[in-house]
């Protein structure tokens, strides 16, 4: 056999046992995603027994979803709508700072604090431990009777996300060709203008997707939405939180609530794909586009 | 930069630099004033007590309990993840049409709200027969106590930290590896250096900013993990999943004791600030 036969032979080999390693994972990765689903088809007795295929090994039922709307709908409602306009709140708040101060560090030259000072100052705060902020911070909207609003929790949120949006939003606009806002200074545009009418249009997608994350991160945030909120403002996490007590092991129960919180991060994730290695980094690293 | 002077920057940057300060930095200084007094809910005078709550912090059996159990998640989880989303997104690169797919499947875990997952804990780690010890069963394995046995109890919390966080890593290097000139391994090939020498020489160098970078957001969010112990375990069986967070949590918000709660969170940031500070100022190079 040619040297080079040989050489093939030897990288088929290692690229099936490639294969193999990524199937092993990919299967560690959906196993649970799979069998919650399956779970939420199930009737109960069905939840403690090994089966997997459904109409093969277990007859699948929409009862657990019907029966889930049927017997708390009012209260899902009313904490999906909570996580939708905490997080919509949240997002515009956080995205149009963070397009002001994102374009500002892009553009402009900073003497006092350096840009890079600013920037460290931002990913500081990317890095305190929310514990630290948690404390004070309830007892603060305790003074100000905002306990228990989705003010508060939009309040939070919007500060908690705001290095995320300034550092991404620079990173966009950084990446637009100056000569075009150049142009539209000589032609005598203010600054507000050409922000407004001229690089805020060219990034339009990156601000959507900004947009769009911000409020997947302020939909799956725990912590805050849970100390700041009692009943009226209490966002979906924070509901099925509380149902792991008062279902205990009803998992055809448990297994409905967690789907219906884990819908639409995912789905947006999914669909953003190619937004988000930028995002998740702060702008860091740039995904391909 | 196009305007090198204009009173406009300050305009553009001083809202959101003011709204961190106001909700963020803010609050901070409340809290370390809090820490040096006895305030909690129900008494009806607050005191200063001085560093009273931070001597206590040393000898609170509790603190080091906390500790021990964020650092052991810390140092188990943020390494396996690194090195096995690094090496899962090299092993994809291999074959070009299996990225799409496999990037949708991992961003599943990555996009799942934490609460959900914690929930999903006593279903998937169902210890008499769930889709995990029910298999181990059926292979005539011994069961394995996942939730209630506290010496295992942390490896779970572990394992799902693992599975949430390694997409992450995954996705990330995936780009980081499609950076990567191509020319760099065409070179590499030409000389007749191995699968393993390429990784090695080429892969690893230079994707060390990158790995530096995902290395740092791991470990601030690793150390402040609290969603998936506390919701699926309380932070149990007894007090053996207990994070830093956790307990900080506990005192504010079920003993309302604020005064030492937050020196207790005052004392947790200024350990971040020491493990992180380096690593920051290396991160903001990337952005310059």
């Amino acid at each position: 056999m040619s040297r080079k036969g040989v050489k093939k032979m030897r990288l088929s080999g290692s690229r099936i046992a490639a294969l193999a390693v990524l199937i092993i994972f990919a299967f560690f990765f959906f196993y649970p995603i799979y069998w919650i689903l399956i779970t939420s088809f199930k009737l109960p007795k069905d939840c403690f027994t090994l089966s997997f295929i459904p109409y093969l090994q277990f007859v699948p039922t929409l009862n657990n979803w019907t029966g889930q709307f049927q017997e708390s709908g009012r209260e899902i409602i009313k904490c999906l709508q909570n996580s939708l306009i905490v997080g919509l709140g949240a997002a515009a708040l956080a995205t149009a700072l963070g397009v002001f101060g994102g374009y500002a560090l892009a553009r402009f030259r900073y003497r006092r604090w350096s840009n890079r000072d600013i920037i460290i100052y931002f990913l500081s705060l990317r890095m305190l431990p929310p514990i630290a902020v948690a404390i004070p911070f309830y007892i603060l909207m305790a003074k100000l009777g905002l306990i228990d609003t989705q003010l508060a929790i939009i309040l939070a949120h919007a500060a908690f996300f705001l290095p995320y949006s300034v550092l991404v939003m620079r990173d966009s606009f950084r990446q637009l060709p100056p000569e075009l806002e150049e142009a539209a200074l000589v032609d005598g545009c203010s600054i507000w203008q050409i922000l407004t009418k001229v690089a805020l249009p060219l990034t339009a997608p990156s601000l959507a997707a900004v947009f769009i994350l911000i409020f997947t991160f302020s939909w799956n945030e725990f912590l805050f939405a849970f100390i700041l909120s009692s009943e009226n403002a209490t966002t979906f996490p924070v509901f099925i939180a509380g149902s792991l007590h008062a279902a205990g092991v009803y998992y055809w129960v448990l297994s409905v609530r967690q789907l219906l919180a884990i819908g639409p991060p995912v789905v947006i994730g999914i669909l953003l794909q190619k937004w988000i290695v930028s995002g998740l980094t702060l702008g860091a690293v740039r995904g391909a586009r | 930069m196009v305007y090198e002077r204009s009173k406009a920057r300050y305009v553009l940057l001083a809202p959101a630099i003011l709204y961190a300060v106001a909700l963020t930095i803010f609050p901070l200084l409340y809290a370390l004033y809090l820490s040096v007094t006895n305030y909690s809910f129900g008494k009806p005078t607050i005191r200063i007590v001085g560093l009273d709550n931070y001597l206590r912090i040393f000898q609170d059996y509790r603190v080091y309990n906390s500790l021990k159990v964020t650092f052991l998640i810390t140092a188990v989880a943020v390494p396996i993840e690194l090195a096995l989303g690094l090496i899962l997104a090299v092993l994809v690169g291999l074959f070009p049409r299996l990225q799409g797919v496999f990037r949708t499947l991992l961003l599943i875990p990555l996009f799942s709200t934490p609460v959900a997952v914690a929930l999903m804990g006593p279903n998937i780690f169902y210890e008499e027969g769930g889709p995990i010890n029910g298999i181990l069963i059926s292979l005539g394995l011994p069961k394995v106590y996942w939730l209630s046995d506290p010496n295992v109890a942390i490896w779970t919390v572990i394992l799902l930290d693992i599975w949430q966080w390694t997409p992450f890593v995954f996705l990330i290097s995936l780009a980081g590896l499609q950076g990567i000139p191509v020319e760099l391994y065409e070179a590499a090939t030409i000389d007749g250096a191995s699968g393993y020498q390429m990784f090695r020489k080429i892969t690893l160098p230079q994707m060390t900013p990158i790995l530096l970078t995902i290395f740092f957001f791991r470990l601030v969010d690793c150390l402040r993990i609290y969603d998936i112990p506390f919701v699926m375990l309380g932070g149990g069986p007894g007090i053996s999943t207990e994070t830093f967070t956790i307990y900080v949590y506990k005192l504010a918000f079920r003993g309302f004791i604020f005064g030492y709660s937050s020196a207790l969170s005052i004392f947790f940031l200024a350990l971040i600030l020491v493990i992180t500070n380096v690593l920051i100022r290396r991160l903001s190079y990337y952005y310059v």
